[in-house]
């Protein structure tokens, strides 16, 4: 376990998401990677129902790196988060409370392939709403370390080597508060929320914001 | 007096009133209570007032003759039964009258005198009421000795009793230890380990009978209690028991795992035709139930034991297969070395006379781990780890179930549900006591042989069943304190893990000969540091050391390594050279020699201080105990030269 950062890359207007992993995974095999398997990060919102005062929504993860967890995190309204790290039971126990919180049918699936190069670990999704590929995003997880302070540089480096300057020199908004923390697995799933939240707002926004970036 | 501890008696009539008639069918039909006035004359006519007595009743007579004579004025004769009251009272009254007149007759004594009649006194002589008490209290003594008479001949009586089987207690006994149910009129009992967790399919019923009556005669020999430790007890105890265990055909006998470490292939056939026929002594057929039943569930265990291993042995995918073949079970440790596990089993039908395989060959400790090891299994399926959640499924280990909510990664996913199989585990188990015993056979030949600098090797008295520990220290005799070196060696299941005293780690094969080498070359490296530290005590300066010279002919192994000393005033040099094989050249060389010619080349005396030509030692016509003791006196004798 180590450091995983999430690093959006932008979408081009002529070019499907598919064409787009398969530019990245050349430039990747180039460095020396090794495709080991695939990668399917899930996101699935539940809404509270309205008789329970202030709307509260649930999103629940799924990782495939981690298989036995679910990750929750419910969002209270009042801009508080509690996030759960759960068995796979927890599915079954929301199955039991769909009377309180309802499924939002919108599924987010970020899905691609996944690449070890020695102490690094880069998996290319794209992010899938409800089957519609809008956009691609990179992570890269630095095994060796747990603090993501000490290893940022070193990260940034290495995806500004094969994304180019899309990446910013800054750290990433989520880690401003905890660079010396240790890293969770739940780090990761709290940027992912961070991502496709932005994702769904708005495609407008989404297109100011790649247009921004590149 | 005598009795003046009494207890006090009350004797009351019954409340009842009299009974006048009992029918047929046991009702008793009472007298009607009396009334009070029929009640009174009842009593009246109970008096006999012409009966005088002498003192104690003479007050009631008088108070009732007082009553009677309250009821005389009136004088009425209203009933019948008044008139026998009045010709009482009046006959009372005519004998008051005449004890009156013979009163006052004998007051005057004139006529009458009253004398003292002499009546006997009773005499109190002590002798005769101390025999009175002996008497009483012989009498009473043996009324208590014949009670206790009687209690011993029923406890003599019970005591005979128990010696003699009674099967109820018998089978009390049984019940303590085994699980018995009975089915209609039988009495079943199972020995198998289901209970215990295991999962084995043979059933192990048996059948509790009551023994025939033959055991009669001989009873009462000794006293045995075979619920507290029968299998002690029964060698000496001959009672027979009053139960009869029946236990089926196959679980008769006696059974046993066999481990057998084979080097070549020849002795494998040898083996197995021994094991084939090997029975130990048969049993005694008329063994006690305990020990039978002991037996059986043995026979089950193996059983159960060695099916596990048949099953995994064919399932496993090793690069040598694993063979089973019969009642056994053969496994490659390492090249050339076989595992063989064997199932003996002799039902006590068979024949008594074979030969048993010398059991000096076979290995205890893999045997009793193999039984631990499925003790093992049978402990992990009844004991589920706690806590546990009511809706999760049963079974996962304790990390397991905490893997989801510490969000475990793929990899140690991967580490969690990878199991060892018992075979793999006593192969593993082989595979160490092999390499154990090897590098045990290494180190000590290698003390045996090398002489100059000691190897003592320390074995870690506690290891497990695939890790050892083993500390080799190599010292010089004499200069212990100046230098010693030490290796720490791991002795796994398929390699060694060798940590040096510079901290490096180097991973050996099974191999014995690369451990061999590495000894053989912390040898040589100790003699050198051995060296460097008796010149620092003497004075002598270290020019220069190698551990891996890269001169000289090439060595089998390793590198020879060299150092070279200078004197206290710098002229004289000692070169050490060491070889990995343990040959040891010493040069020294003089600067400036002692005596100088001029040569057409070298012509002044000064050149000669630039180190000349090295003179070879011969090593072994120096003085010293060993090495270093050698390079010691080398030194003082060329410091002393000066």
């Amino acid at each position: 376990m180590g450091v995983t950062i999430l690093q959006q890359f932008p979408m081009k207007e002529n070019r499907s998401g598919a064409h787009i992993i398969e530019f990245l995974t050349k430039r990747i095999i180039a460095l020396g990677a090794k495709q080991c398997g695939t990668f399917l990060v899930d996101c699935e919102t539940y809404a509270s129902i309205p008789q329970l005062g202030v709307q509260r929504t649930l999103h629940v993860f799924h990782n495939s790196e981690q298989p036995a967890s679910v990750f929750a995190i419910l969002d209270n309204g009042t801009g508080k988060t509690v996030p759960v790290v759960a068995d796979a039971l927890f599915d079954l126990l929301l199955l039991k409370m769909s009377s309180v919180y309802t499924s939002k049918k919108s599924k987010v699936e970020i899905r691609g392939p996944r690449f070890e190069l020695n102490d690094f670990v880069i998996k290319i999704g794209a992010i899938n709403i409800n089957h519609n590929v809008k956009g691609i995003i990179v992570e890269a997880e630095y095994r060796p370390c747990v603090v993501f302070g000490l290893c940022w540089d070193m990260l940034r480096e290495f995806l500004q080597g094969f994304l180019g300057s899309c990446v910013s020199n800054v750290p990433p908004h989520y880690f401003q508060n905890r660079i010396n923390d240790i890293f969770q697995p739940l780090d990761t799933i709290q940027q992912y929320l961070d991502h496709i939240t932005i994702y769904r707002k708005a495609t407008g926004i989404l297109q100011q914001y790649n247009t921004n970036s590149t | 007096m005598a009795y003046s501890t009494s207890v006090n008696i009350s004797i009351e009539t019954q409340a009842e009133n009299i009974i006048q008639e009992i029918s047929y069918d046991g009702q008793e039909i009472y007298q009607p209570a009396l009334s009070m006035s029929d009640n009174l004359s009842k009593l009246a006519q109970k008096i006999d007032f012409s009966k005088v007595d002498e003192d104690c009743e003479e007050p009631e007579v008088e108070i009732k003759s007082e009553e009677e004579s309250k009821e005389q004025p009136p004088n009425v004769p209203i009933s019948g039964w008044i008139d026998s009251v009045v010709s009482k009272l009046k006959r009372a009254a005519t004998e008051i009258c005449v004890i009156s007149d013979v009163l006052a007759v004998t007051k005057e004594k004139r006529y009458m005198i009253l004398d003292p009649i002499p009546t006997e006194s009773i005499e109190t002589k002590p002798m005769a009421q101390i025999y009175l008490r002996k008497k009483a209290l012989a009498s009473a003594s043996t009324i208590i000795m014949s009670a206790v008479d009687r209690l011993r001949s029923s406890q003599n009586e019970f005591m005979r009793n128990r010696t003699t089987p009674d099967f109820h207690i018998e089978l009390l006994r049984l019940r303590q230890n085994w699980r018995l149910k009975k089915v209609s009129t039988a009495i079943i009992g199972d020995l198998s380990y289901k209970t215990a967790g295991s999962k084995f399919g043979q059933s192990g019923m048996f059948e509790v009978t009551k023994a025939e009556d033959d055991i009669q005669s001989t009873s009462g020999i000794s006293s045995s209690s075979p619920s507290t430790s029968p299998s002690h007890n029964m060698s000496i105890s001959k009672a027979p028991s009053a139960l009869r265990v029946t236990v089926p055909t196959e679980l008769q006998g006696v059974s046993y795992i066999m481990v057998l470490c084979q080097k070549d292939q020849e002795n494998i056939f040898n083996t197995s035709f021994n094991l084939l026929g090997s029975a130990p002594a048969t049993p005694n057929p008329d063994m006690h139930w305990q020990q039978k039943l002991e037996a059986a569930q043995n026979v089950l265990f193996c059983k159960e034991l060695f099916n596990q291993l048949a099953k995994e042995a064919v399932q496993l995918q090793a690069t040598i297969p694993h063979m089973v073949v019969g009642n056994q079970i053969s496994a490659t440790v390492f090249p050339g070395i076989q595992l063989i596990i064997g199932l003996c089993h002799s039902s006590t039908n068979g024949n008594p006379n074979t030969i048993l395989p010398s059991k000096t060959d076979h290995d205890h400790v893999l045997e009793h781990s193999l039984h631990q090891l499925l003790r093992e299994v049978h402990h992990r399926n009844t004991h589920q780890p706690f806590p546990h959640p009511s809706s999760g499924p049963l079974g996962p280990s304790k990390r397991r179930a905490v893997a989801g909510p510490n969000a475990a990664d793929r990899f140690e996913l991967l580490e969690m549900s990878k199991t060892h199989t018992l075979l793999e585990q006593i192969i593993e188990q082989a595979q160490h006591f092999f390499m154990r015993l090897r590098t045990e056979y290494v180190i000590d030949t290698l003390a045996k042989e090398v002489k100059d600098p000691i190897i003592i090797s320390h074995w870690n008295s506690l290891n497990s069943p695939t890790q050892a520990c083993v500390k080799v220290t190599i010292v010089s005799h004499g200069f212990d304190c100046i230098c010693r070196n030490s290796l720490v060696v791991h002795v796994m299941k398929k390699s060694l893990k060798c940590i040096c005293r510079d901290g490096r780690v180097m991973y050996l094969s099974y191999e014995p000969q690369e451990l061999r080498d590495l000894i053989f070359c912390q040898i040589y490296q100790h003699q050198i540091m051995g060296v460097q530290s008796v010149a620092k005590t003497q004075g002598w300066q270290c020019l220069a050391s190698s551990s891996h010279l890269g001169l000289g002919p090439v060595e089998p192994m390793g590198n020879a390594s060299s150092c070279l000393l200078a004197s206290p005033i710098g002229d004289r040099l000692i070169s050490v050279k060491c070889e990995p094989q343990g040959n040891v050249s010493v040069s020294i060389a003089h600067s400036p020699k002692k005596d100088f010619f001029g040569g057409q080349l070298v012509k002044e005396r000064k050149w000669e201080n630039l180190g000349g030509s090295f003179k070879k030692v011969r090593w072994d016509k120096m003085e010293g105990k060993n090495f270093l003791n050698k390079i010691e006196l080398l030194m003082a004798s060329l410091t002393n030269s000066t």
